[in-house]
């Protein structure tokens, strides 16, 4: 139960708190750029949040198994050597390499399938696939789940990794498609001349920016009203 | 020497290259598994057409149209950016005859600026036309143009504009595609085929007759059927002129009807002949000024 | 066709304000906003971007032969990543707290779009001089707008520059959202438009 209420919280944290686009600015280059029209952005939203669940899954396994200080592969190796078991072979340097060669490939094997298998969502999202590997939520998402399973207290198993990979994706979902709509309505109005465009969505994501800033508060405040209800 | 450092460089490099070529041979076996089968007909034909997405060909994009042509016996000619060369080399690689036609461009069948309609009521709804239509007595005329840009907006290729209230076809740039003629709310935008650069058209969609135009606008169509009876390719449909285009060639001569025509009811639109360009040969082109908002994502090249 | 391809000279000063990364192009926006709270965060990822931009670019330069087209991006993605694992470690060894403060924003420099563009503009086609050229530019613009954010940024948040106070506390109420996200969003846009005015005023002027 304490489980769930703390995957509640982080992808609440990751969904609406800690936003990925409006707190932690990354996946802008997408979200200024595709949210012309509210469906091209709920398409571009699937697929990232498509994208970002596999290539946690992928990275968050080989970061617990190969690339963290107290792996188990290297440590395997460094005993089998005949070291000693005090120091630890170290792999994270290889961290960010992996994790680039991780989503590539992995949205290179979804664009295929994808293609492949469901022709009609291909015709919707898959332009965008490629677009994605270079999309920063891809890889901030990766790099949050190594911060967590750097520090030996926290250790994320799978089921944290993903809720906030999905989480994650849900966020930015919500974030493009409400910047989509609102520039809909921007269109018919009256922009002056130097903001068209870029400036006047960076001010519009300003003010939402300050809107999901309200919701501040709302992990722990869940978390309280659950344990009272499910206690 | 079995020292962390050693051991660590070279697990590195070994994981790495294992991991390089896990993916490397999974990524060989998605895309022989995956692998889409193209009939490279369409590949052929996605290298001809002009690649613009317009839409005008009735499919959703250049990739659509393509498809279409080779799987669903679409029409070769029905690109109009491409045009009949294009028709032409579609009809090439999918080994039909193809008959040779005219490109279709839009025309806007009203002549009357704004400061020719008559019983104009100040406006101060939604800035579009789709709006002021269903409002209804923005002014006189409930036929013809409304000049508030819904054409101008659809349009990808700056070929329409509002010249005094009055939406103008630049035939330099329009392409065919038919999108204003799509959007345009009171349907006064039709595709003609151009069969010489300038075309004569009927500048006006107003169906009354008479007093009733007069009251409406300084220049609209009053039906007097003047010109269909001095012009061969012209007839009457109720109030209106219609020309015959498909018998249209250039060898067709209108002077006597537009000599008889007591309002400015037709027009030739088309490119500017050489005598117009001489006449403002002297003047400059005053600066248009437009936002330059270009992201990575727009392009179709690759950027992230 | 260009009717002539831009000498390195010409690259070099395009890229700080004609083809600025961040005011023209809109490449790079991620780092732009996050570490421009205060200018010590700001030069610093700007040194680690010229370092990266600099590097990838060289070593595309000289590989640039040898790239397959379906290939290309990944190994632009590779050889930047290792350019920014050894930038990162050194941030962590000689600048921890900065290295900290600057958090998951050093291994973002990845997937900057500026830095994996230059590479499939510039260095894929051609040699090292005028690829160091471009880069160099590219970085001088990238740091001048980081600067400009950050200053915008700072004196109006904190009443500093570089930590030195500029405003004094006693009379300047320190407008707390700059140092937020919605300030870093506000301040660029803004600071966008302005640029894009100055654009269009020079235009009209020079047309």
């Amino acid at each position: 139960m304490d489980t769930l209420i703390a995957l509640i919280q982080i992808a609440i944290g990751a969904a609406l708190i800690n936003n990925f686009v409006l707190y932690y600015f990354v996946g802008i280059c997408p979200f200024l750029g595709v949210s012309r029209r509210v469906d091209t952005a709920f398409g571009m939203g699937c697929a990232v949040t498509f994208v970002i669940s596999i290539a946690a899954t992928l990275s968050w396994a080989f970061t617990y198994f190969i690339l963290r200080p107290e792996a188990p592969l290297p440590t395997w190796v460094w005993e089998t050597l005949g070291g000693d078991p005090g120091t630890k072979v170290d792999l994270s340097v290889l961290s960010y390499i992996m994790y680039i060669f991780v989503i590539a490939s992995s949205v290179q094997f979804v664009e295929m399938y994808v293609r492949k298998f469901f022709p009609p969502l291909y015709k919707s999202f898959g332009v965008f696939l490629p677009l994605i590997t270079t999309n920063c939520a891809i890889l901030f998402a990766c790099l949050k789940i190594l911060a967590e399973l750097q520090d030996p207290e926290q250790l994320w198993g799978l089921h944290q990794a993903l809720t906030l990979a999905v989480g994650g994706g849900v966020g930015f979902t919500i974030a493009i498609c409400l910047m989509a709509g609102i520039r809909e309505e921007l269109d018919m109005c009256d922009v002056p001349k130097p903001l068209r465009g870029a400036g006047i969505s960076l001010i519009v994501a300003g003010i939402m920016a300050m809107a999901f800033a309200g919701f501040a508060g709302m992990d722990s405040g869940i978390k309280d009203a659950l344990a009272m209800f499910l206690k | 020497m079995v020292t962390p450092v050693t051991v660590t460089m070279v697990l590195a490099a070994v994981v790495l290259s294992l991991l390089a070529i896990a993916m490397a041979w999974v990524l060989g076996w998605a895309n022989k598994t995956f692998h889409v089968e193209v009939d490279p007909k369409v590949e052929a034909i996605l290298d001809v057409l002009p690649g613009a997405n317009c839409g005008g060909c009735g499919y959703v994009g250049c990739g659509e149209y393509a498809e279409a042509v080779v799987h669903a016996d679409a029409d070769v000619a029905l690109c109009a950016p491409g045009g009949a060369g294009c028709a032409q080399r579609l009809a090439e690689i999918m080994g039909v005859e193809v008959t040779e036609s005219a490109p279709y461009r839009a025309v806007v069948h009203c002549a009357a600026k704004r400061y020719q309609r008559l019983q104009q009521t100040p406006y101060d709804g939604e800035v579009t036309c789709a709006s002021a239509n269903l409002v209804g007595g923005v002014q006189g005329c409930t036929y013809g143009c409304l000049g508030l840009g819904d054409c101008t907006r659809a349009c990808d290729y700056d070929a329409i504009h509002l010249v005094d209230g009055l939406a103008t076809v630049d035939y330099e740039k329009c392409i065919g595609c038919k999108a204003c003629a799509r959007t345009c709310p009171r349907n006064i935008i039709t595709m003609v085929p151009f069969k010489c650069e300038r075309m004569l058209v009927v500048a006006c969609s107003n169906q009354d007759k008479g007093p009733d135009v007069k009251a409406v606008c300084e220049v609209g169509c009053i039906g007097c059927t003047a010109c269909s009876r001095k012009a061969e390719l012209m007839h009457m449909e109720g109030n209106l002129p219609v020309v015959d285009y498909d018998r249209y060639d250039a060898t067709a001569d209108f002077t006597e009807a537009r000599k008889k025509c007591p309002r400015e009811g037709m027009l030739y639109v088309g490119k500017p002949s050489a005598e117009d360009l001489a006449a403002v040969a002297g003047e400059t082109l005053p600066d248009r000024v437009e936002a330059d908002f270009r992201t990575t994502v727009d392009d179709t090249e690759w950027r992230g | 066709m260009p009717s002539h391809e831009p000498t390195a000279a010409e690259r070099f000063i395009n890229g700080i304000i004609p083809e600025n990364p961040v005011y023209r192009q809109l490449l790079g926006m991620c780092p732009t906003l996050a570490v421009t709270a205060g200018m010590k965060p700001a030069m610093t990822m700007a040194a680690a971007t010229a370092f990266v931009l600099i590097m990838a670019n060289i070593i595309v330069s000289l590989i640039r032969g040898l790239l397959k087209p379906h290939l290309r991006i990944l190994v632009f993605t590779l050889t930047i990543a290792t350019f920014v694992t050894i930038a990162d470690r050194v941030l962590a060894a000689y600048l921890w707290e900065m290295s900290k403060a600057l958090g998951p924003y050093v291994p973002l420099i990845i997937v900057n779009c500026l830095i994996i563009s230059r590479c499939e503009i510039c260095s894929s086609k051609q040699g090292p001089g005028v690829a160091i050229a471009d880069a160099v530019g590219m970085s001088l613009g990238f740091a001048l707008a980081l600067a400009s954010i950050a200053t915008v940024r700072e004196i109006l948040g904190a009443g500093t520059w570089f930590g030195l106070p500029v405003l004094s506390a006693t009379w300047w109420p320190t407008w707390g959202v700059m140092m937020l996200p919605p300030g870093a969003f506000l301040t660029l846009g803004l600071l966008l438009g302005l640029a894009e005015w100055i654009g269009q005023k020079k235009k009209q002027s020079s047309a």
